[in-house]
């Protein structure tokens, strides 16, 4: 069964009892306002035959005209009280039945004293003993009345002390059912609700904690059942895809340990083949240059250049994968003063170029000091390079808002490139220009390209031929560190 | 002493390096005698007198050990470790002479104890002046401790 419907079902069960124990209770004080009202009346009837008895008693003593008044008026009264409906049990009717034919009986009676009226002579003595004999009768009559209707009154009252007992009883009854089934409810939703929920949450602990295999296994087919059944299937599907990123942890743990031996072989063994034909080379020509002619030597001289230029080429492989090696070790970087650094430099290598450099100062961002310089490094060896042919170069670093974002930018108005070849830019080796033009060896962009990328951060390119061209990135957009953003937003505004 | 009784040791495992640096000694105008040993086990049998070299006891120490760190049997840095382990080598000039630029091997060279780290560089010309400026320094310019 459903919670929701096991739920309803309580409810409906509470309302039910509640309702009747509601209903019980209206009708008890029903039952006892009818024997309150029984009793009142009863008390009314003792009263009234009570006063009749006092004014016949009265009359019959002294014959008064204003006792015969009293007695009719008595009487009314009392034919009132009894004629009027009263709701009564069997023997209560009967006993009031009883006591009306008394009161006729005895109204009759006082009637028939009254028209005896007493005169003179013979007659009198009949006539007296005659009144006598009624008026005792009328006296034994009332004083039966009076104990009927004290009776009457004695049932009443004790109507009204079983009605209360009985009402006493059905809420008491009520209220103990009303226990069972709270108690049967709270009971109930423990293990239903309270219990699979603490299971629950101990599963999403232990999930939390990585106990993968951790399962829930409830066979309830209520609500709660569904959510656990659905936790089950999320632990598996987790457990299925963290062991998918396991493997391929491990692959590439494996790839990098490979690329890493590589790396190091390729440092110490590519390079001393070059070494020995370069050098060799240049024994022929120091030791037998003049038994050479001229396109000897000139083969020669291209066998060096190859063997530097692959020397070269090797330690800038070995740069860029040292680039993906690298831990990073973030922390506030000034972009400024490492630009300044390499424009010193460079100036002061070529010091015979004019080149105005215009740094924007205080640049600082948040990343990793080597590769940044690295990456700082290679942009401007570019601008520098581009710039040569160039009269009046202008290399600029600096920063401006793009949509509310921080953009670094790296600028130069020297050779530039076509923007058509631009996907080209950042692949390693490749070139956009002629070797002979400006010498290179195409690594330099994709070493750029592969610290923002380390870093999170997107590099574009915007350029056109002989009009130079502009590096920006972004260095805000960190996966998921909204704190880092803002700090970062605050140290490039 | 006299200047050409410096030995030099090379210990380099690679024949077309070793005629290429005897060149460079040669055309830096460096006179000193070299032994050249082809691995790490044959360099330290050498200075220890041991093994092949057992002849050799009693006799001198070369001033200047150039070690390549990729060699046969007992590597560069295996070589150093066990030099520096020896009273009698502890302080003996050691220059790490050898194609790599790896991060790695220059700081575990000197973690072990070289002296100077020199990286061979391709270009021919370059080479010569880089065994001159270092013949120059540690044979003529450098002043050490006397046995």
């Amino acid at each position: 069964m459903k919670i929701s419907s096991k739920a309803k079902l309580a409810a409906t069960l509470m309302l039910g009892t509640m309702v009747l124990i509601a209903t019980s209770i209206g009708w008890a004080d029903a039952q006892v306002r009818a024997a309150v009202a029984e009793q009142q009346r009863c008390a009314e009837i003792a009263g009234a035959l009570n006063n009749m008895r006092m004014v016949t008693f009265e009359y019959l003593l002294n014959r008064r005209e204003r006792a015969r008044l009293q007695e009719q008026a008595a009487w009314q009264r009392l034919d009132r009280l009894f004629t009027s409906p009263i709701a009564l049990d069997e023997a209560a009717a009967r006993i009031l039945a009883n006591l009306r034919s008394q009161g006729e009986a005895s109204h009759r009676l006082f009637s028939e004293v009254d028209a005896a009226k007493p005169g003179a002579g013979a007659a009198d003595e009949v006539q007296r003993r005659f009144e006598t004999q009624l008026s005792s009768r009328i006296l034994i009559l009332q004083q039966d009345s009076l104990v009927g209707a004290e009776r009457l009154i004695n049932d009443a009252g004790a109507r009204i002390d079983a009605t209360q007992r009985r009402v006493v009883l059905i809420t008491a009854t009520g209220l103990a059912a009303m226990a069972i089934l709270t108690g049967v409810a709270a009971w109930w939703f423990r293990r239903d609700v309270l219990a699979p929920i603490f299971r629950l949450e101990l599963a999403t602990r232990e999930v939390a904690a990585g106990n993968w295999s951790f399962e829930l296994d409830v066979g309830s087919d209520d609500e709660l059942g569904d959510v656990a059944r659905h936790f089950d299937a999320m632990t598996r599907a987790l457990r299925d895809s963290f062991s998918q990123l396991e493997v391929s942890n491990r692959d590439l743990v494996a790839l990098n340990k490979e690329l890493e031996s590589f790396s190091y072989s390729v440092s110490h063994d590519l390079r001393s083949p070059l070494r020995s034909m370069d050098g060799f080379s240049l024994a022929l020509l120091e030791d037998y240059g003049d038994k050479l002619d001229e396109e000897a030597r000139d083969s020669l001289q291209r066998i060096r250049g190859a063997s530097q230029r692959m020397g070269r080429l090797i330690d800038e492989l070995l740069g860029l994968a040292r680039v993906t090696r690298a831990e990073l070790k973030i922390q506030e970087v000034d972009l400024s003063a490492i630009a300044e650094e390499i424009a010193r430099t460079l100036t002061r290598a070529q010091p015979e170029r004019r080149v105005r450099w215009d740094i924007e100062r205080g640049i600082v961002v948040r990343g990793d000091h080597q590769l940044i310089a690295i990456a700082f490094q290679n942009l401007l060896d570019n601008a520098w390079k581009f710039t040569s042919k160039v009269g009046d170069a202008v290399i600029r670093v600096g920063t401006r808002h793009e949509e509310g974002e921080p953009v670094c930018f790296v600028s130069d108005n020297g050779a530039g490139f076509d923007m058509a070849y631009s996907s080209r830019l950042f692949g390693a080796f490749q070139r956009l220009h002629h070797e002979a033009d400006f010498p290179g060896t195409g690594v330099g962009l994709a070493i750029v390209q592969r610290v923002m990328h380390r870093h999170g951060w997107s590099l574009r390119a915007d350029a056109a031929l002989g009009r130079g061209a502009t590096f920006y990135f972004h260095p805000t957009i960190r996966a998921g560190r909204e704190d880092d953003r803002r700090e970062q937003d605050h140290l490039v505004g | 002493m006299i200047e050409e009784s410096k030995t030099i040791l090379l210990v380099e495992d690679n024949p077309d390096d070793v005629a290429l640096t005897m060149r460079a000694f040669k055309r830096s105008h460096l006179m000193n005698p070299v032994v050249v040993v082809r691995d790490g086990v044959d360099a330290l049998d050498y200075l220890f007198s041991r093994g092949a070299y057992a002849e050799r006891a009693g006799a001198s120490l070369p001033t200047l050990i150039i070690l390549d760190l990729k060699l046969p049997k007992l590597d560069g840095l295996g070589v150093l470790k066990a030099l520096r382990a020896d009273p009698r080598t502890a302080l003996l000039p050691t220059v790490v002479l050898t194609s790599s630029k790896e991060q790695q091997d220059l700081v575990d060279s000197y973690s072990f104890g070289a002296n100077s780290y020199v990286r061979k560089p391709v270009d021919f010309v370059e080479f010569v002046e880089a065994v001159k400026v270092l013949g120059l320094y540690w044979l003529a310019l450098n002043q050490f401790p006397s046995r």
